[in-house]
């Protein structure tokens, strides 16, 4: 089996990151696009090579396609902080004809459908009408991993870096809805963004929430990310926020809240983005699920960010391990690691709880390993009890990969 | 709105929110151009239209099973407008150059459709190559109408250089948000003939 959370770059960058300060100070009198336009990564599976790129706003990141542009964050970003950074947070869009320039005193989002009284709302009333909300939640992919599937599946084949914990600031969804007033006869509410398929015969990206969801007080509207307007490959000015659930809903640029009648059943609905409607939302490997349902909520899983997969550690020297831990919002009860591939676990010292939506940061003690291999490892377990998996579980898209992950490193 | 805080509070934040300015980004280069290879016309054609060919490029290593239903996906989900005569060649291309080759292909792909004329003219090359998906003659599509684009670069004297570089080497943010790819696969003889007849559009 690859492992999963260890993108590294490749030996040239490497060692062209080791070269002199000297170097890099002519470098940087360069044009920058040529120069790093060799930088690549290599993700742990098979044709897993991939450039690093500099978009706007963003530093360089993974790019897993330029049109329309998909970006996945290197793992070691996730050892810098429990925030993951703007410039650093991945990018995911579906049609190839998005918003590049925004006029943030010209958009204006309307609220319609099944309402006492439509709203056609601007940033600046959003941010002055309204109580601002403030939390911080994990927004994930769901395909995160996806290169890791075995059988490998189709779809955007990517490690584990199509995540991010930010902390959004916005509006409830409740507050617009109850302005509006939903009618009685109100089952979902559908979002639409600013980003337009290139063909009328591609259907246009549009999820919808069921009412109650849409009510809880929790789902927002974001139009700060980490204390900023949000860059615009995230969905400025205005993304939908929904706590603890994949961000297949997180709809970017949201410009169009519809208060629909009966459940949406366009494409992005059904059948994109369904599960095996089980339990577990997992099949036999290589199996046809019968029924199948939306993807919905996040699962449990947790990461090692002080080691890549492959690391040398010094042996018989003090070391520790260091990562992050998140769920639906159940919230993480416990963080365990072993050092002998599950063998023995002990448990981690858990962080700040920054909410029960964010990133936990875990740690351990300080402990020695013998020279030779290692197999490390990192679980999580959630209020509620639940858990990851040992052995990774398996479905025809690749969604909600939460194996426990495998780090082999070497002490020497 | 039932809401009970402080209206105090919310003069105070309109205060706060200055007069936020106009945010524009410009994407990097699409770079990524299909394998030449028989069948990369129709890749070119038929998938560039919507996607950059890293959708393709970086998909596993997978049976030709798996580039048909990505093809008949694309037909069906998306209203790809491949002619039922190309779903096999395309297929075929798709699992030689990017897959595991053609085990338990059901048929040959059919000659014709990855023939290559020697000397090529202007009509032959636009079909092949898939440039009606996105410009009208007239009518903007996804990309400018061959007329605009005449009308911009006719009289400069560098046009039919512009105009080539664009074809080749694709572009963006000069017509809309969505970049041009790059048509690397075309050799300069045939920039060139492109690049004449578009700039003949009147």
């Amino acid at each position: 089996m690859p492992n999963a959370n260890t993108p590294r770059p490749s030996m040239n960058r490497r060692l062209f990151l080791r070269s002199s300060g000297l170097v890099a100070a002519t470098l940087a009198t360069l044009p920058a696009g040529n120069l790093f336009s060799e930088d690549k990564i290599t993700l742990p599976f098979s044709n897993g090579d991939r450039p690093l790129v500099k978009y706007p706003q963003k530093r360089a990141l993974i790019r897993l396609t330029s049109r329309p542009p998909q970006l996945e964050t290197p793992f070691s970003v996730f050892n810098e902080g429990v925030v993951t950074p703007n410039d650093a947070f991945f990018v995911r869009y579906h049609l190839s004809e998005i918003p590049l320039s925004i006029d943030p005193e010209e958009f204006r989002l309307e609220i319609k459908g099944s309402v006492e009284s439509p709203l056609t709302l601007s940033l600046t009333d959003l941010k002055t009408k309204f109580e601002p909300l403030e939390l911080m939640a994990v927004c994930q992919c769901s395909g995160n991993g996806r290169g890791l599937s075995q059988p490998r599946v189709a779809g955007g084949q990517l490690g584990n870096g199509a995540m991010g914990n930010a902390k959004w600031k916005g509006v409830r969804l409740k507050d617009l809805l109850d302005k509006a007033g939903v009618k009685s006869s109100a089952k979902q509410v559908a979002f639409n963004g600013l980003d337009n398929p290139v063909s009328e015969k591609i259907p246009d990206y549009i999820k919808a929430l069921d009412l109650d969801h849409a009510r809880d007080g929790e789902v927002m509207l974001a139009y700060e990310m980490n204390g900023e307007p949000l860059p615009m490959l995230n969905g400025f000015p205005l993304r939908l926020v929904v706590p603890g659930y994949f961000a297949t809903y997180w709809v970017k640029h949201l410009s169009e809240i519809t208060v629909i009648d009966e459940p949406l059943a366009n494409f992005w609905m059904n059948p994109a983005y369904r599960i095996p409607d089980n339990d577990c939302g997992f099949v036999e490997p290589g199996s046809v699920p019968g029924k199948t349902r939306p993807i919905t909520r996040l699962n449990i899983r947790s990461f090692i960010t002080n080691h890549l997969d492959g690391d040398t550690i010094k042996a018989e020297e003090k070391t520790s391990l260091k990562g992050i831990a998140f769920d639906a919002g159940f919230g993480i009860k416990e963080v365990l690691y072993s050092w002998n591939n599950g063998k023995n676990w002990e448990p981690a010292i858990l962080g700040r709880d920054l909410g029960k939506y964010s990133f936990r940061e875990w740690s351990t003690n300080p402990f020695m390993l013998r020279r030779g291999k290692h197999e490390l490892k990192v679980r999580a377990i959630n209020r509620v009890g639940q858990t990851q998996p040992l052995e990774p579980l398996w479905n025809p898209a690749g969604y909600m990969r939460n194996v426990v992950e495998t780090l082999r490193v070497v002490s020497i | 709105m039932k809401t009970t805080f402080a209206p105090f509070a919310f003069l105070f934040s309109a205060l706060l929110v200055s007069q936020a300015a106009p945010v524009s980004i410009q994407l990097p280069l699409e770079t990524s151009v299909y394998k030449a290879a028989p069948g990369a016309d129709l890749a070119n054609a038929q998938c560039l239209t919507c996607h950059s060919a890293e959708y393709v490029s970086t998909q596993p290593p997978m049976p030709r099973a798996f580039w048909k239903g990505s093809v008949e996906k694309m037909i069906a989900k998306y209203g790809a407008p491949v002619p039922a005569e190309q779903i096999d060649p395309l297929t075929d291309y798709l699992a030689k150059t990017y897959g595991t080759g053609l085990t338990n292909a059901p048929i040959i792909s059919a000659p014709a459709a990855t023939g290559i004329p020697t000397n090529p003219t202007a009509k032959q090359l636009l079909a092949r190559s898939g440039c009606f998906n996105c410009h009208g003659v007239e009518q903007k599509i996804i990309g400018p109408s061959f007329k605009s684009v005449a009308e911009k670069y006719r009289k400069n004297a560098e046009g039919l250089i512009k105009v080539s570089h664009q074809i080749t080497h694709g572009g963006s943010g000069l017509w809309g948000s969505i970049p041009m790819p790059p048509f690397q696969q075309l050799t300069q003889e045939e920039v060139k003939i492109l690049g004449s007849w578009i700039l003949e559009q009147k």
